[in-house]
């Protein structure tokens, strides 16, 4: 599409690429702990049934992927792993964080061995909050994520004015300059910094 | 060693061939095949390295460590009370039955007791959480074939078993429901009449499961006769649960240890299998899921009345001392070593969990078989990655 | 090609239930055991109806593993260690603002007593006597190292490694003592009572803290309210 990397797209057309793109949305599933059965009782059983959403939860490697939903506890040990599974996945790509551990560490928030916080390796756009999350939880925060998709503006962010989601990829330093955290590059000052969404924060429209 | 068949010796051979070639001059290229850490076949974050002759496995090692998540650590840091919270999550498909033998030590410490009915709902709540846990092994024993059905009806089954769990906890996942000296509450009305129904339900699950897997051709030929696992090495890499009783051991720690649990009130047998093959192992779970069955069924029947709480004090202290309690969990002997010096918290706590002795024995295991039979013989053998790293 | 047993063949077990083992057996367990391995059996313990310990010599560690296995205790449960010295940073549950409290040093240790600081113990059972019994040893403070189990008992192996990582206690003879849990680069060994939780350290546990009144409560509710939450404490606690 010629259009979206010049920088410039037509709105209706934005919206009616954002609407197809998050109504086939294929998810990779990292489960790593607990939280990993109820994601599989999310994702693979006919009682929560995510494909009615519109999400696919089948592929077989992250290059395939359009989303990763990261549950379970992150240890140092396995923390490459899943920055070298992010950097594989294709833009544009988001990022669900389900359960207290992936979140901040959960009930391991003093362990030696667990990293507190999975946004500390990669950007995460959805916080699903829980020790476990219900599925019914998980399958909002799709929702969410799908509406956050909706709203997007494809062409900015191909241009890079608006940057990935997450506050701790902006990074402040001493002369108010922002860097982006990951890459490196300054950001300019008008892009605002996006907020995450948590899931039970707030109403779904 | 009892009497080998046939095929026990094939296999035998072909282990030792794989031996000797691995300390011979390798004949063909080797090749080093990793599985996992991200792998559906791991239940989590195993890696398997294998390096394989051909077709054939000479040397595997499974990676562990991805889990770790530092448990004997944290309880040094915990409160009693507090610690139960943590265990649950150590083998999270039966969260409940993890809780039991520490509190059943730190009781023994304190020198208590939970009263009968405590006693009865405790032994309840530990078989549900057996079968939500074998019911989703049971189910994907399936995927791990190719067969995506069973998995479904295994979901499926396996809410009606949460959803009981959670009417009478508040938790689907991680009750957190065992107290030092009793439960937190009581059973909730009309749930004993719902149990009733879904034990039948799970019965008739089994049933499916015998039908759909168990009688399959194609079950039948990947899992017969593979990966065989003698008695005496079963014992001395101390596997337990049903992976013992699958090599023709019969021991089970709720019949042959005297606890105050109700497993007694009950009548119930333990299966054994003598062929110590993959198969011998689902099998014997199975039929542990229908006994479990029958075993609840048995004790809503004799729940007696009264109070579900011993008198414990409001901060609870556990006398000097260090005690040893192990339970059949889902998985196999689950323990726990509780040393405690008289503080809030233990002193030390050495959590023996099933899993990792199990899987300690897959290096054994895997020497001297083909390569689709690596998958076969770890869902068989049945790991919880929380259990085995804690 | 002889047919693999049939599905229904299971042996008729619990007809025949043995009976649960009794304090004489224990004491008939420590007897074998002293004539097995002699003067490296140092004590014994046994809680009345329940458990059995005993505490072998560091040289002797190995001989009762082979010895034990050989008067029936061939099933290997676990293999692990204890760091008798208490812990210098507490339990991380003290008031941040209180006076620190000195810490204890003196290092006591456990049944069947010990001298060093660290200490190894196993268990083992007897799957057809249906008794179990724990074993301790000493392990030298200067230089921890004791003697392998791997030869007696092959699912050692593993809880070795675990030791040798978590503690730093080296196993003689032992095939193979790699990292098994922690990333390569990792430095001490967390199951030590000096290797402190830095989360701990930089933040204290939040639960110390009494949760503050609801702003909204005029005196009286908040006094109220805080009788209440002081008896449901002590029922949840
Ligand atoms: S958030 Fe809770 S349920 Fe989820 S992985 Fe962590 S401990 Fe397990």
């Amino acid at each position: 599409m010629g259009l979206v990397d010049r920088g410039r797209m037509p709105a209706p057309l934005t919206k009616l690429f954002n609407m197809s793109r998050s109504y086939s949305l294929w998810v990779y599933q990292w489960g790593l702990a607990c939280c990993a059965i109820e994601m599989g009782a999310a994702f693979g059983s006919p009682r929560y049934d995510v494909m009615r959403l519109g999400v696919i939860p089948l592929p077989a490697s992250p290059r395939q992927a359009d989303f990763v939903c990261i549950s379970g506890t992150v240890t140092d040990k396995m923390a490459p792993a899943i920055k070298r599974l992010w950097e594989q996945m294709p833009e544009p790509k988001y990022s669900i964080s389900m359960g207290s551990c992936a979140n901040c560490g959960g009930p391991y928030w003093d362990s030696y061995s667990v990293t507190k916080g999975v946004d500390q390796i990669i950007p995460i756009d959805v916080y699903v909050p829980g020790c476990p999350p219900r599925p019914e939880a998980l399958l909002e925060g799709v929702v969410l994520l799908q509406q956050r998709i909706k709203n997007e503006d494809m062409a900015a962010k191909w241009r890079g004015d608006e940057y990935r989601n997450n506050r701790r990829e902006y990074e402040v330093d001493d002369g108010g300059y922002r860097t982006h955290g990951v890459s490196g590059d300054p950001i300019p000052s008008n892009v605002p910094p996006r907020e995450p969404i948590v899931v039970g924060g707030g109403p779904i429209e | 060693m009892t009497m080998l068949s046939d095929r026990q010796q094939l296999s035998y051979i072909a282990s030792q061939a794989a031996d000797a070639r691995l300390n011979v001059e390798l004949e063909t290229e080797g090749m080093t095949l990793n599985i996992g850490p991200q792998h559906p076949a791991t239940h989590g974050t195993l890696r398997i390295i294998c390096r394989l002759d051909g077709e054939q496995v000479v040397w595997a090692e499974p990676s562990a460590g991805y889990m770790h998540r530092g448990y004997e650590k944290l309880t040094e840091v915990r409160t009693f009370p507090q610690v139960t919270t943590l265990i649950n999550r150590i083998d999270w498909l039966g969260s409940f039955a993890n809780e039991v033998p520490f509190i059943l030590a730190a009781e023994k410490l304190m020198e208590i007791e939970a009263p009968p009915r405590a006693q009865v709902i405790r032994t309840i709540l530990f078989e549900l959480s057996r079968i939500a846990n074998v019911s989703l092994f049971l189910g994907d024993l399936g995927v791990q074939m190719g067969a995506i059905t069973p998995v479904f009806l295994a979901f499926r089954d396996r809410e009606y078993v949460l959803n009981l769990i959670e009417g009478a906890t508040g938790g689907r996942f991680h009750p957190n429901f065992d107290r030092i000296g009793g439960l937190k509450d009581d059973l909730p009305k009309g749930w004993i009449d719902e149990t009733r129904q879904v034990m039948i339900k799970l019965q008739q699950f089994c049933d499916t499961i015998e039908d759909l897997l168990f009688g399959n051709e194609i079950f039948q030929s990947r899992m017969r006769g593979i990966g065989i696992i003698p008695a005496d090495i079963a014992k001395s890499y101390g596997l337990s649960g049903a992976n013992l009783r699958a090599s023709g051991i019969d021991y089970d720690l709720r019949r042959d240890q005297e606890l105050p649990m109700a497993w007694d009130k009950a009548d119930w047998r333990v299966w054994t299998h003598p062929d110590g093959d993959s198969f011998a192992r689902c099998w014997v779970r199975l039929q542990e899921t229908r006994e479990s069955c029958k075993i609840v069924e048995q004790l809503l029947d004799q729940i007696p009345a009264g109070p579900i709480m011993t008198k414990v004090p409001r901060i609870i202290k556990v006398p000097e001392g260090e005690a040893w309690v192990a339970t059949e969990n889902p998985l196999g002997e689950m323990g726990y070593y509780v040393v405690s010096k008289g503080d809030l918290g233990p002193f030390r706590v050495k959590i023996r969990s099933a899993s990792f002795n199990n899987i300690s024995v897959v290096p054994w295991a895997l020497k001297g078989v083909y390569v689709p039979d690596v998958i076969t013989i770890l869902a068989s053998l049945y790991f919880i990655l929380g259990d085995i790293d804690r | 090609m002889a047919p693999l047993s049939d599905d229904q063949a299971t042996e008729e077990s619990d007809t025949d239930t043995l009976a649960l083992p009794g304090d004489g057996l224990r004491e008939g367990i420590v007897d074998d055991l002293r004539e097995r391995i002699g003067d490296a059996l140092i004590d014994a313990h046994i809680s009345p109806n329940d458990d059995l310990w005993v505490r072998v010599t560091t040289d002797g560690w190995k001989d009762t593993g082979t010895a034990l296995k050989a008067a029936g205790f061939d099933h290997f449960c676990f293999l692990s260690a204890i760091d008798w010295m208490p812990s210098p940073y507490g339990t991380g549950e003290d008031d941040p603002d209180a006076e620190p409290k000195e810490p204890d040093t003196e290092i006591v240790q456990g049944v069947t007593g010990g001298e060093t600081r660290l200490q190894v113990f196993a268990r083992l059972t007897d799957l057809d006597r249906h008794v179990g019994i724990t074993i301790k040893a000493d392990v030298p403070d200067d230089e921890p190292l004791v003697d392998t189990w791997t030869e007696s008992f092959a699912g050692a192996n593993w809880h070795e490694r675990e030791c040798h990582e978590m503690f730093g206690i080296g196993f003689v003879g032992h095939p193979d003592l790699r990292n098994m849990y922690l990333p390569t680069d990792f430095e001490g060994h967390p199951l030590r009572k000096d290797f402190p939780l830095l989360a701990r350290m930089v933040k204290p546990w939040p639960g110390i803290v009494d949760v503050e009144p609801m702003p909204e409560f005029d005196e009286e509710e908040k006094n109220d309210d805080q009788k209440e939450d002081e008896s449901t404490e002590g029922e949840s606690s």
